[in-house]
């Protein structure tokens, strides 16, 4: 008896944990898809079909919430693994790779190099401290959110997770949460490898508690600036360009849309997160092509954007298939090399 | 039919609350001496134990009572009489009585007539400290050090003397004594049995005896399991005296009802409610007890001696773990008197709470070192970290002694480097013995700088 009660009680637990996580990211002016920036991308869309498309405001509200989009089988896909991922965050996320240990290590890493000595640049200026702190971990989380984006679209075993992102076929906020789990986790072990070295080397040089994140609201000032800046647009049907140098320093919302063309000549294109001088710099940046209508998705051989079980399972049944062929591929080498 | 009820839920609550109190308290246990035809009924006895409590306590007051050398000699006597005896006559320096809190004895004599530290003390190598002695004559040599400082104070070597007399005191007397005799070789099947006394003539058997100075060394009061773990601090620093005076007699008996040194340590970092080291230890030990009173006079069984061995190694690692978090919390407070000493400058203040921290660091260090256990490699990482002194004034440090046994001062080192040898301490007293407590965890302050980084949209994707 006492068993099944604190059975029910974890899953109470969890399920209110659960419940909260739903909305929380609604309610998080840290998170993306908050209210406040989802209202101020919606302002920025309607300004634009407006004042540049030359759409009456009720075209435009129209245009911006769209029911077509809103409510098609892609997007209510998108709601449903919206509300499945969060179930497996859950359960997931105790065991994933915490970034304060990523964070110790470096620090301590560090600490065996007879160079640099610890807290050897404490006494800069702390205003210098904080610029070079901010933007060190700007840099080093677009560029590694970049590389990661990159090896997704070209390594075959982390494209058969990451199609799941690209089978959207209609584009709303939400599509950000359109992933893998597995994708979920390769990101975050990302973040808490890069920004947990980022603060270790800091830490190291500057001090513990010498430092601080440049913030607005309370929020990284470069993530603050991006989300009030239209980035839910980037997954969205409103085509937002910048002029051409600009789309070589940020990606444009529609350079965004662009890289979720359907077509060949997109793939493998604009991986950028908030900065295109990536894409720029490694030969992958392609501009915006206004006018034009973009077919978003994936071929329908490639992955399915509603079959939520093919969505979840196919990702493993390709990779096993891929490992198959490997397996075969080497087999074969080393009889042709060593058995002949 | 309703004050039925409450009279059977009133005697219910009455027989629970017995039979918890009962449960719950280091006795009284029956004498079970096969034979003993006296008229005690009492077989609990460790009033030596508690002796060389106030004993450690006493000296650490001592510690501080030289002038700078002019009464040196004297202080020195007096230190020596403290720690090699004999005892008997000598008053209790610490704890004694104040306004609201009176303590029943206040001679070492109304505990013990016999004990003293030195025949007790641990005698293994102490390489934590210079000249390579063993811990017995680290602890002279602190003693005569001591005695010639002005109130215990070496300002040149940053050393602390009462704090470091006192910690490794509490390590190679009481933890040592525990842990590697009494709960060791002495709960063993030959040695001190149980069906005959612990000595001649005496009403308790060998084991009972022995496991009750194993308890007597902890410093615990009898009743430690009825009390939270900031009444047991609060006794330990004479503020609680309800929770302390058990038999209400108005009076703090220290043989049952006072805290002392190491439960005192456990109760500080139980505070922090993430440990339990006082009631798991206190528990071990009534557990323990009780399986030596079931055997009611006769050898212990190969099973009982292995519960009790059960017993014992809870009691050992918890004790080891209070030690290991005192190591941990000083480097913490090393770390942070550095950096204010960095920021506002060094003035004579911030450099003696400085060195107080060192002394209390370096003690523990060496308590930990004084077990049963060889701690090998990280032992002597610990030592190398911490060194054979703080880095003073003028960023020296002791690296040994000369001939004439002066200290010498013949490297230097950064505050940063030693700063961070602290955060190495820190790191290797956690991972070595799995703290949970904590105390002035700068590495947590590392972990949460980096959780308070903007982990959140880590996992966003595009």
């Amino acid at each position: 008896m006492e068993d099944l009660i604190q059975t029910l009680t974890t899953f109470e637990l969890y399920f209110e944990t659960y419940l909260t996580s739903l909305s929380a990211d609604f309610l998080n002016h840290k998170k993306r898809i908050f209210v406040g920036y989802l209202a101020i991308s919606a302002v920025m869309a309607l300004v634009f079909l407006c004042a540049w498309r030359g759409l009456g405001v009720r075209g435009a509200v129209d245009k911006v919430f769209d029911k077509k989009i809103f409510w098609s089988r892609s997007a209510k896909a998108d709601y449903f693994i919206y509300a499945i991922n969060r179930i497996i965050s859950i359960l997931i996320s105790p065991y994933l790779i915490a970034q304060g240990a990523v964070t110790t290590f470096m620090f301590f890493q560090l600490s065996k190099q007879n160079v640099i000595g610890f807290l050897s640049l404490d006494d800069w200026p702390s205003i210098l401290i904080i610029t070079l702190y901010t933007l060190t971990y700007f840099f080093m989380d677009d560029l590694s959110k970049y590389f990661v984006h990159r090896c997704m679209h070209r390594w075959q075993f982390l494209w058969a997770f990451h199609k799941v992102h690209h089978s959207a076929e209609t584009m709303t906020p939400i599509t950000v949460y359109r992933v893998h789990p597995v994708e979920s986790i390769i990101y975050g072990l990302r973040g808490s490898i890069v920004i947990g070295a980022v603060i270790g080397i800091f830490a190291y040089c500057f001090g513990i508690d010498n430092f601080s994140l440049a913030t607005l609201l309370g929020v990284n000032l470069f993530s603050f600036i991006f989300n009030i800046a239209g980035a839910n647009l980037r997954h969205s049907h409103i085509e937002i360009a910048y002029w051409p140098w600009l789309e070589k320093i940020f990606i444009s919302p529609a350079q965004h849309q662009l890289h979720h063309s359907i077509e060949n000549k997109h793939f493998n294109k604009n991986y950028g997160a908030m900065l295109a001088i990536w894409d720029w710099l490694f030969g992958s940046l392609h501009f915006s092509e206004t006018g034009k209508s973009i077919r978003f998705g994936l071929r329908p051989n490639e992955a399915s954007a509603t079959n939520i079980i093919s969505i979840y399972l196919k990702p493993f049944i390709e990779i096993s298939n891929i490992a198959k062929y490997f397996y075969t591929s080497l087999v074969k080498l080393l009889k042709l090399n060593f058995l002949r | 039919m309703i004050s039925h009820r409450l009279t059977a839920s009133a005697l219910a609550i009455c027989v629970s609350a017995t039979a918890l109190t009962a449960h719950h308290f280091y006795g009284p246990y029956p004498v079970t001496l096969k034979g003993y035809s006296g008229d005690k009924t009492n077989s609990v006895s460790y009033g030596g134990q508690i002796a060389r409590q106030t004993m450690e306590q006493s000296l650490k007051k001592l510690a501080s009572t030289g002038n700078g050398g002019g009464n040196a000699a004297d202080v020195e006597a007096q230190m020596m009489q403290y720690f090699s005896g004999p005892t008997k006559d000598l008053a209790i320096l610490s704890p004694v009585s104040k306004d609201g809190f009176k303590i029943k004895q206040t001679t070492i004599g109304e505990l013990s007539s016999s004990a003293n530290l030195e025949g007790k003390f641990y005698k293994g190598l102490m390489p934590a400290w210079p000249g390579n002695h063993t811990g017995v004559d680290v602890m002279k040599d602190m003693i005569s050090r001591a005695a010639k400082s002005n109130k215990g104070f070496d300002a040149e070597n940053g050393y602390d003397y009462a704090q470091l007399i006192s910690k490794f005191t509490m390590g190679a007397v009481q933890y040592s004594q525990a842990v590697d005799n009494y709960l060791d070789e002495k709960m063993t099947a030959d040695v001190k049995p149980n069906d005959a006394p612990y000595k001649e003539g005496k009403h308790y058997t060998g084991k009972e005896h022995s496991w009750d100075e194993g308890f007597g060394y902890f410093g615990a009061p009898a009743h430690t399991l009825a009390m939270t773990p900031a009444a047991a601090y609060d006794i330990a620093k004479r503020k609680d005296m309800a929770s302390a005076d058990k038999n209400g007699d108005g009076v703090v008996d220290l043989k049952s009802e006072m805290v002392f040194g190491p439960a005192y340590y456990a109760a500080a970092f139980d505070k922090s409610g993430n440990t339990s080291y006082l009631a798991s230890i206190m528990q071990a030990y009534i557990d323990g007890r009780k399986v030596i009173s079931g055997a009611k006079g006769e050898k212990l069984s190969t099973t009982e001696l292995a519960v009790i061995k059960g017993h014992a190694a809870i009691i050992e690692e918890n004790w080891e773990k209070v030690l290991a978090e005192a190591v941990f919390k000083y480097a913490g407070s090393v770390y942070k008197d550095i950096a204010s000493m960095k920021e506002k400058g060094v003035d004579d203040k911030s450099y003696r709470k400085y060195v107080k921290h060192w002394g209390e660091l370096a003690g523990f260090s060496m308590a930990i070192q004084s077990g049963r256990k060889n701690l090998g490699a990280a032992a002597v990482e610990m030592n190398k970290l911490i060194g054979f002194g703080p880095v003073t004034a003028d960023n020296s440090y002791v690296t040994g002694v000369d001939g004439n046994g002066d200290f010498v001062r013949d490297r230097k080192m950064t505050w940063s480097d030693y700063q961070l040898n602290m955060l190495k301490i820190q790191k290797l007293a956690a991972d070595t013995f799995g703290l949970k407590a904590r105390a002035n965890d700068m590495l947590g302050e590392l972990a949460k700088m980096s959780a308070s980084a903007d982990a959140d949209t880590n996992a966003e994707t595009d």
